[in-house]
């Protein structure tokens, strides 16, 4: 039998992907429309430069300090805390390259920015996910 | 010159696969949503089956296993997607670095398995089962994503995998 409280916290990360990648399109394609240009403008073009990499870091964020008020043991907080901020940190790690490369004017190819930081704003996104489950079916035992 | 003689001097012509943390990341998300997916269309059984398995003492074989499969399977995928072959620094971070942090890991889910008996709290049993769960989700992440890491670290000091 699913548990379908634990949904609720899919939903609530799945917020995170409305002001991140829903609202910036929207916002995109409303300059479009209003300046009158043929511009294509898509996810992955807005974000070609790793931005992702800033949106996951802030998600992460939120979901250690969710960590750290929990009751669960210092060593699993521990754990969990450092695994969750090595992957905000690699993730935002590839937009300053791209940052860097693209400045100093060294090689930089948009479709590894961008399908690195995409691929490492998922795993942020599912550690995210499975870690507020986790707290949930953590706070409901200790409630009991 | 023989085929097999062609073959061979391809493959020492090709050159030592440059991993990408984004190869790694991409499995462990994948992993990450089955084990959330999991937990939530099987919110008893399969935490009773991990717990389970912690007390026959097969859970951290099992995770040895298993991470040790993914990890040598991504490292294969890559190297075969780019045409490149298998680096020795490469092959032994993915042979060991598993295992250590598994072996590793499995010494903390006994030190926290031991402070939460040694506290007076309800539902010990509860608490255990969970702190277990936590434990077995975040060591497949370290076990699969952090070899990678390393990899990636170390490529780092060479300037023409940057």
């Amino acid at each position: 039998m699913p548990s379908w409280t634990s949904l609720k916290w899919l939903l609530w990360i799945g917020l995170y992907v409305i002001p991140v990648l829903f609202l910036p399109w929207a916002t995109s394609r409303a300059w479009v429309d209003q300046s009158g240009n043929e511009l294509q403008i898509g996810p992955k073009k807005l974000f070609q430069r790793g931005e992702l990499g800033l949106i996951s870091l802030v998600l992460v964020s939120s979901v250690i300090w969710d960590l750290l008020q929990s009751q669960f043991m210092p060593h699993t907080i521990a754990l969990g805390s450092i695994l969750l901020a090595l992957a905000g940190i690699m993730a935002v790690n590839v937009w300053v390259e791209t940052y860097c490369r693209q400045s100093s004017g060294s090689r930089w190819t948009p479709a590894r920015a961008w399908r690195d930081s995409r691929n490492l704003a998922l795993l942020v996104f599912s550690m995210a996910a499975v870690v507020e489950i986790l707290l949930d079916r953590f706070a409901k035992v200790a409630s009991r | 010159m023989s085929a097999p003689a062609t073959a061979l001097a391809k493959a020492q012509g090709r050159r030592i696969v440059v991993v990408r943390l984004a190869d790694a990341a991409e499995a462990v998300a994948f992993l990450s949503l089955a084990f959330g997916l999991l937990l939530v269309f099987f919110p008893v059984s399969f935490p009773k089956m991990i717990v389970h398995g912690w007390e026959q003492g097969h859970l951290v074989p099992a995770m040895m296993l298993i991470t040790l499969l993914l990890d040598t399977s991504i490292y294969l995928r890559v190297t075969h997607f780019h045409s490149a072959k298998p680096g020795m620094v490469g092959a032994a971070c993915l042979g060991a670095l598993p295992l250590m942090i598994i072996g590793g890991l499995s010494f903390l889910l006994q030190a926290a398995v031991s402070h939460t008996l040694s506290i007076d709290l309800p539902n010990l049993q509860g608490r255990i089962g969970e702190e277990i769960l936590a434990h077995t989700y975040l060591g497949l992440v370290a076990a699969v994503f952090l070899p990678f890491m390393m990899i990636r670290l170390l490529q780092g000091f060479k300037p023409t995998n940057l």
